[in-house]
């Protein structure tokens, strides 16, 4: 064994106390990186694994609003068994009207599930919707309410509900639903009479390979001969896309918040590091005494350093490598699959990484210095002047810094963001560091105060050894998360509350038929008298051709061409909408009829570099047709209402069977009255009520909210953490003070009070500068990136700072508690 | 080739920064022979154990010259100082300064292995048996009594035979009779080795058994004599 592992084993008997905070905040800050990493990978993982399940084939083939033809079914079927399925919105409601709730009627034939298992709850009367028997989903069954046996309108006939759903294997591939699921047999769809020309519904074929064969390619293959017909088509290797995509963003947006709160980890780290050596400085002395050379020095410490890092980031695996468990067990209802539980090396090797190389870039600088104690220390104290450490180390740690940034940016599916993000965490630090040597400068500059407590307060803060600018930047980067957070929150939470009841209608109505249209407005007049209802044709379509170009030629599409991306709600329109502004080109005349024009968004159109005078082709229900752009629209998409990326001028789809949305908007009290004789009279149309929606996106959003509030959390805590050691590393300092105060005739009171006021200082720093901090980025987030107005709710701000800064005045008094009880006499003998 | 094995001249030494900065040393001139048994005596503050730590090495000057064994030490940096320690210099604290997480053997052995010796452990047994620590081989310091961790310390200096051997007020942190004994023990070790010893005290006692005894104040030597 070498000379400086032997060492180090022997002074590892000393025990690993004074490297406590080095263990509790690596721990942390690791265990909160792979946590997220395995969740993520646990989901997406669960996603893979059952990616047939969750499609419901091996390959899935979709279309809207309108099924396969023959021929179509031929060539399907020659690839394997197919199983064919049709989804709509429709309105479902008790037999006597007097509850009606939006849901998703879902057709099954008799092969459907291709892969996995239906299930239905206990009490079922058939294990398959048949005839005119649905199996619905509980929410349905609580929200009518209704029981098994009852019997529910749909369309223009009647379901048996005979029984509920306990397991849907396909569910989570079908992406978001209004509302509670009602399967039944094609035969029942048919007797509702919902499927109707130009009704909104999407047919899926879903295909059970007779052959394993290589389903990227097959997909491809079917893409590029379909696409021209309005086929989606999703293969088993990539169900439930969207789902995928959020997981894997909120996933990387966590990490970086952990990422954030490993930094925080890593100054308590540094911390632990210095003041376990400070402790060693007369051991590390005599061995340079007796002959020890600082790189030997350095090496017994950083062999130390390395060994209880390892322990550490190996804890934080473990318990990092269960939370997918933890969290299924904990939160499984509110997932959208459950996670898979197993031990996910990837995300646990970059958390290791992480982990090590911040253990080694915060512990550098105190290592180096140790390595440069003086042996001549033995005779006299020293206070070691504060300078740089070498050029070699001072490498090492811009190398150990690059290597983390390296890593977060090349694990990253959008490197630019996550740059972006890393840059204005280390420009916050280093903003926070520059602040807390500043508030160190101010408190020695400052008259001194005649108060002998105010002035031994701000002497704790400039004192040799005050940590200041250390906790400034660790509870500094916690609480401006927290300022961030609470902002961007408010900010959204008002924006729906806000504008919602002053600009939305109450009620969305679908597909309402042509030939309804006159019918549907008099019956809300009658309920509503006075009641504004706006309607708009609607119907789906293709961009098959931009300028001529086939869009399948176009891959892959450029950014915000969303326009181009499946199957699209258009409308015709002679007047220009509401909350609708030409940047480009004209609006056509009201009485317009010439060759077919549309009037395209502006973001859509930047994307593209489209202008007005060129050309769009379109696939509209199986009919292609060319239109050129006479317009570019901005929309303000904050506007409840319809907003259509593509607006055709009137003339060329009024032919095409098409059905008309609705909005409505009454005084609240008409709301039941309306509902009930929409969804009485008109049996195809869906009808939303818009507060339900409004209520589920803050539930969505509340979700996220506390995802990321839990990785703020453990920020916080290893900002908590750094406090604490900064403490524990001043007791001997804060001690001494109280001993002399007490000897002076200092009560505890008054004692209590300098630390207070130090404390309440620093804390009051802390929070203006998480305001400030936290402000610009949450502006940064709101105006920037979600492109909504600035409204945050400055009280909610306002309690979470003062919620912070408290917290952080009260840990840092409880820390005192001890130094209070000293005795005197005990305490300098000691001393 | 000279007897001296310290020949020191016009050393200066001052610490702090202007207008703080204080002149510890005040060119001091030195020399001492091979073998001889020296006494450092002085007030507190007359700059001892400044001297002790440039002639150890511990310190470097800030002017003149420190010439140890051969070596002169103006031109070595302090890896290449503690490298010239090793094995060639051995230092007595008064604090005894023994590493509290090791044994008493494995502090003796640490210079040893240090110096690469592969028979550390047993030179170190060796020289604990013969200051009379044969019993508490595998003690830690904090079982041990001031006495007898100046015994390990006295050890640990002498164990790799150097050819100087520093003391700083070895028994100021002890009661009288047991000073005596380790004086005793100290300069029976030096007469088994050879060794040539320079001992920092106050106590005119335990200078009158060195051959020469080197009075300093205010940082400069103002006596230096042999004894009759």
């Amino acid at each position: 064994m070498n000379t400086a592992w032997r060492l180090a084993l022997r002074d590892m008997r000393g025990g690993l106390k004074g490297l406590r905070l080095l263990i509790v905040c690596l721990f942390l800050g690791v265990a909160g990186l792979a946590g997220v990493g395995s969740l993520a990978s646990a989901i997406t993982a669960e996603l893979d694994g059952r990616g047939r399940e969750i499609l419901g084939g091996d390959i899935e083939m979709r279309v809207a609003q309108r099924e396969a033809d023959g021929q179509e079914r031929a060539a399907f079927a020659a690839y394997g068994r197919t199983s064919e399925s049709i989804r709509l919105r429709a309105m479902a409601s008790r037999q006597d009207a007097s509850a009606s709730v939006l849901a998703e009627l879902k057709s099954v034939d008799t092969l459907w599930p291709l892969y996995g298992r239906f299930t239905t709850q206990a009490g079922a009367l058939t294990p398959r919707p048949t005839g005119l028997d649905a199996i619905v989903a509980p929410a349905l069954a609580e929200r009518l309410p209704l029981r098994v046996g009852d019997r529910i309108r749909v369309g223009e006939t009647s379901l048996r509900v005979a029984g509920l759903i306990d397991q849907e294997p396909d569910r989570v591939g079908e992406g978001f639903a209004f509302g509670p699921t009602i399967l039944l047999s094609r035969e029942a769809l048919d007797a509702t009479r919902l499927l109707q020309p130009g009704s909104l519904f999407t047919a899926r074929y879903r295909i059970r390979l007779d052959q394993d064969q290589d389903v990227r390619a097959l997909s491809e293959r079917l893409d590029s001969r379909y696409r021209q017909t309005n086929w989606e088509v999703s293969d088993r290797s990539n169900a439930a896309r969207g789902l995928r995509r959020f997981v894997d963003q909120l996933g990387q947006f966590l990490t970086l918040v952990g990422l954030t709160a490993l930094i925080v980890a890593g100054i308590g780290v540094g911390n632990g590091v210095a003041s376990w050596l400070d402790q060693r400085r007369s051991s590390i002395a005599t061995l340079k005494i007796v002959g020890a050379s600082s790189s030997l020095i350095v090496r017994l410490y950083l062999l130390q350093v390395a060994m209880v890092s390892l322990a550490a980031v190996i804890a934080g695996l473990a318990i990092g490598a269960a939370v997918p468990a933890i969290v299924g067990w904990v939160a499984g209802d509110a997932l959208p699959v459950a996670p898979k539980i197993a031990v996910y090396p990837v995300p646990l090797a970059i958390s290791a990484a992480y982990g090590l190389l911040a253990a080694l870039l915060f512990s550098l600088a105190p290592l180096s210095r140790a390595g440069r104690v003086s042996p001549a220390e033995i005779f006299r104290a020293r206070i070691e002047p504060f300078g740089l450490p070498g050029r070699r180390v001072l490498a090492l740690m811009i190398g150990a810094g690059a290597s983390i940034a390296a890593i977060a940016v090349a694990t990253a599916r959008q490197p630019a963001l996550s740059a972006g993000f890393l840059a204005g965490a280390l420009a916050l630090f280093v903003a926070l560091w520059a602040v807390g040597r500043l508030v160190r400068l101010v408190a020695r500059t400052l008259p001194r105060s005649r108060n002998t407590l105010v002035r031994l307060a701000i002497g704790n803060l400039y004192r040799p050894a005050a940590q200041t600018d250390r906790l400034v930047v660790a509870l500094g980067l916690g609480l401006t998360l927290f300022a961030m957070m609470a902002i961007i929150q408010s900010n959204l939470t008002h924006q729906i509350e806000k504008t919602v009841p002053q600009t939305a209608p109450n009620f969305f109505a679908l597909d309402i038929g042509t030939d309804e249209l006159d019918r549907f407005r008099s019956t809300v007049d009658r309920q509503s008298p006075g009641a504004k209802i706006v309607t708009v044709p609607s119907l789906r379509g293709t961009v098959t051709t931009v300028r001529g170009t086939p869009v399948t030629e176009l891959k892959p599409l450029p950014k915000g061409a969303w326009i181009l991306n499946g199957d699209r709600g258009l409308t015709y329109a002679a007047t220009l909408p509401e909350g609708n502004e030409i940047v480009a080109g004209r609006w056509w005349p009201a009485d317009y009829a010439g060759p077919p024009l549309v009037s395209i968004d502006e973001q859509a159109a930047k994307a593209l570099d489209l202008k007005p005078g060129d050309r769009l082709g379109f696939s509209i229900l199986g009919v292609d047709m060319e239109a050129e752009i006479a317009s570019i629209r901005r929309i303000n998409w904050e506007r409840m209402g319809f907003n259509f990326g593509i607006v055709f001028a009137p003339g060329a789809l009024e032919g095409a069977p098409h059905s008309y949305m609705a909005t409505i908007a009454l005084p609240d009290a008409r709301e039941p009255a309306v509902s009930r004789a929409v969804v009485s009279g008109f049996p195809a149309v869906s009808l939303i009520r818009v507060k339900d929606v409004a209520g589920q996106i803050g539930e969505i959003f509340g979700q996220l909210a506390t995802a990321i509030r839990a990785a703020a959390a453990v920020t916080l805590a290893a900002g908590i953490a750094v406090l604490i050691g900064a403490i524990a590393a001043s007791r001997r300092a804060r001690l001494y003070d109280a001993v002399l105060l007490k000897l002076l005739g200092g009560s505890r009171a008054q004692i209590l009070l300098a630390q207070a006021i130090e404390y309440a200082l620093l804390a009051a720093i802390i929070a203006l500068l998480a305001l400030a901090a936290g402000s610009a980025a949450g502006w940064y987030v709101v105006t920037r990136i979600f492109e909504l107005a600035w409204a945050p709710d400055w009280v909610l701000v306002g309690v979470t700072l003062v919620v912070g800064a408290v917290g952080t005045l009260g840990i840092g008094l409880a820390g005192s508690l001890p130094v209070l009880n000293a005795r005197p006499a005990q305490a300098l003998r000691s001393l | 080739m000279t007897s001296a094995i310290i020949d020191a001249s016009a050393v200066t030494l001052a610490l702090g920064k202007p207008p703080a900065r204080v002149e510890i040393l005040r060119r001091i001139d030195i020399s001492i022979d091979r073998g001889d048994t020296v006494a450092l005596l002085g007030p507190s503050g007359s700059g001892k154990s400044s001297l002790m730590s440039v002639l150890s090495g511990l310190e470097r000057a800030d002017s003149g010259r420190v010439l140890v064994d051969g070596l002169d030490f103006g031109t070595l940096d302090e890896d290449a100082l503690a490298a010239a320690r090793r094995g060639r210099i051995g230092i007595i604290l008064q604090a005894f300064h023994l590493l509290p997480t090791m044994t008493a053997i494995e502090n003796v052995a640490v210079p040893l292995e240090l110096a690469g010796a592969a028979d550390a452990m047993e030179r170190a047994r060796a020289e604990l048996t013969a200051v009379g620590l044969a019993h508490r081989l595998d003690h830690y310091p904090a079982q041990l009594s001031g006495g007898e961790q100046q015994r390990v310390a006295i050890a640990r200096a002498i164990a790799p035979r150097p050819a100087l051997l520093f003391a700083d007020e070895p028994t100021g942190n002890l009661d009288a009779a047991t000073g005596e004994a380790i004086m005793d023990l100290l300069f029976a070790r030096q007469g088994d080795t050879g060794t040539t010893l320079l001992v920092i005290t106050h106590d005119p006692a335990l200078a009158a058994r060195c051959a020469r005894v080197v009075e300093m104040r205010d940082g400069a030597i103002v006596t230096d004599r042999r004894a009759a």
